[in-house]
């Protein structure tokens, strides 16, 4: 565990390279490419901690501005991550989000939309056929999702860097997966950057 | 410096992809038993029917079914199907199967036990055999009678209904929860109704009882094989009887289906690590044929006085007013015949264990699929099951 957090970290930092290094306050631009490494779990919101932190994925997203203070935005994600016991996911979903400023460059951010989650299952499986079993693999379901969440990050928009860092607690509210068990919750703990790329300035 | 940071996030991706490819199984290693636990006639008058019936809940969608049937033309017992899909081991009746909620049943005969070898008084408050380390998570454990627990009118919460025992059940197949770990999920939470005052069928009731055994005994395992296992010859019913319990080579393998679309994975590791932690409500496994000698060692009376089987009897009833549930012992109807004993259901089996009165007939069976769960497999299936009771009563 101690090492593939060692390695999620470093993963982040790999990103530093892509920075820029603007000679001006680079301000807010739309489209900036957002890169989670994360963790999923099928588990009720702060609780089963240990297990937030053991199955890890990575996604990508970007954002656009919603008003002219860019304090409301709408990202887009695509994240995939791997979870051994319950099956490997991907998942797609947009969140509107309010950024407020908290103190100086740290922000937080409340965020909520709407998703669609493939999920596989953990080991192959069967249906049966005249009598007989077919294996159909590890077969995933679509399943409509609510993602809702909320984070903290830092960001400057004077400073030379391109990189904005944050860290978010989603929590997903998957429709449909048992008739038995419509609503499932599941959560992902994502630590990420918001990169800035010089789109031509 | 680039080139380290690059080499590091690919290093940290392959990580990733590797972790996503690691073989994880549910399945569990099983063999091929002996020979059939009992010996039947072989001129049983239903048999073509019944196998019949069983070839059509394989055909629904159930991986294996296995029975056994005790009536005036003596013992016959068949099974169909599969104990494990994967490398096509056939069911047979000497395969071991989870007797689910049937346990109850068990755990009610041995609180009945001390109650006929006046160690437990059923009308007294629970709190006065339960340890205080318990009976805190129960709200007013004092207006609640042992009574109340063997017939499901305590009005104590469900555990298995709070969310976060599900999702902590689904995320870590591997985790063994203790006794302590299921009340911990009622704590704090009100009864639902006044204790006495109506029947609902709850887990945690049985969970209760057990504990309360274990105060009175040292252990409601021991005790039950003592007082059960042992004077009825049950040879193939297993009950917490082993460190690792549940690892037996002929313990079938369990199948459910997850997202309710008709396909069915393997759960073995999640049912039999959830069936190892289970007490008082669950957690026996048995032979179709010993499951059955065990209801007819109970209702023929060579477990429990007659006086005791009468309280058994004592129906409470359900929100229409039809009897529900005795102490322990099920009231239903099945193949339209009034039926007393118990059913078992779970994320990977499910069984019933009953006995005819009008008919003198007991039957056991057996599936190794989750029935608690909903899957578009269970109506065929349910229909199936139907044509298998009709065949042994009609």
């Amino acid at each position: 565990m101690k090492r593939t957090i060692c390695f999620l970290l470093l993963g982040c930092g790999a990103a530093l390279p892509l920075r820029g290094q603007p000679d001006r306050p680079r301000g807010y631009q739309n489209f900036p490419i957002i890169i989670t490494a994360q963790f999923h779990a099928l588990s009720m919101p702060f609780r089963d901690l240990k297990a937030n932190f053991a199955n890890i994925g990575l996604g990508l997203g970007t954002e656009v501005s919603l008003n002219g203070k860019h304090n409301w935005v709408q990202q887009l994600s695509l994240v995939w991550y791997r979870n051994k016991t319950v099956g490997n996911g991907l998942m797609a979903y947009t969140q509107t989000v309010w950024r407020p400023t908290v103190t100086g460059h740290f922000f937080t951010e409340v965020k909520a939309g709407i998703g669609y989650q493939l999920a596989f299952r953990p080991v192959d499986s069967f249906r049966p056929v005249n009598g007989g079993w077919a294996s159909v693999g590890r077969k995933g379901k679509g399943m409509p999702a609510v993602p809702v969440g909320l984070s903290v990050g830092y960001d400057n928009p004077a400073s030379r860097t391109a990189v904005s860092p944050f860290a978010t607690y989603q929590l997903l509210l998957i429709s449909g997966y048992n008739k038995s068990v419509p609503l499932v919750p599941q959560t992902l703990i994502q630590a990420g950057a918001r990169i800035h790329p010089n789109y031509g300035r | 410096m680039k080139t380290m940071r690059t080499y590091l996030f690919g290093g940290f991706v392959f990580l990733l992809l590797a972790g996503g490819c690691s073989v994880y199984r549910q399945d569990l290693p099983m063999t091929s038993c002996g020979s059939a636990p009992v010996a039947v006639n072989p001129a049983y008058s239903r048999a073509a029917q019944v196998r019949q019936a069983m070839e059509q809940l394989n055909r629904a969608g159930v991986p294996g079914c296995a029975m056994a049937v005790y009536s005036a033309e003596g013992w016959w017992e068949t099974a169909a199907g599969y104990a494990k899909i994967e490398d096509k081991t056939v069911l047979q009746t000497c395969h071991l199967q989870y007797l689910q909620s049937i346990a109850k049943l068990y755990m009610a005969v041995a609180v009945l036990k001390l109650a006929e070898q006046g160690k437990i008084n059923l009308d007294e408050p629970i709190t006065r055999y339960l340890p205080a380390r318990y009976s805190r998570y129960v709200t007013d454990a004092g207006q609640v009678t042992v009574r109340m627990l063997l017939n499901h009118t305590s009005g104590i919460p469900e555990y298995n209904f709070a969310p976060a025992y599900v999702t902590r059940l689904l995320q870590h197949p591997d985790h063994l929860f203790s006794p302590e770990d299921y009340l911990k999920y009622i704590e704090g939470k009100p009864l639902t109704f006044k204790p006495g005052s109506r029947y609902s069928y709850r887990n945690t009731n049985y969970v209760l009882l057990a504990l309360l055994t274990d105060a009175l005994t040292g252990s409601h395992a021991r005790y039950m094989t003592e007082t059960i296992f042992t004077p009825l010859g049950l040879k193939q019913t297993f009950y917490r009887d082993q460190p690792g319990y549940l690892n037996y080579p002929n313990l079938v393998n369990s199948y459910w289906d997850r997202y309710s679309d008709g396909i069915l994975e393997n759960a073995s590791r999640l049912q039999r690590n959830n069936v190892a932690s289970l007490v008082g409500d669950d957690g026996i496994v048995a032979t179709p044929a010993d499951a059955v000698t065990f209801l007819r060692g109970l209702l023929e009376g060579k477990l429990l006085s007659a006086a005791t089987l009468e309280q058994m009897k004592t129906w409470v009833k359900d929100g229409q007013g039809k009897p529900a549930y005795g102490l322990g012992l099920d009231y239903t109807t099945l193949g339209g015949e009034e039926a007393w004993g118990h059913s078992g259901g779970g994320i990977g089996a499910g069984c019933e264990l009953y006995y005819f009165p009008r008919k003198n007939v007991y039957v056991f069976i057996g599936l190794n699929l989750g029935t608690v769960t909903d899957s578009p497999l269970h109506p065929e299936a349910v229909r199936a099951r139907d044509q298998f009771y009709e065949a042994i009563l009609k």
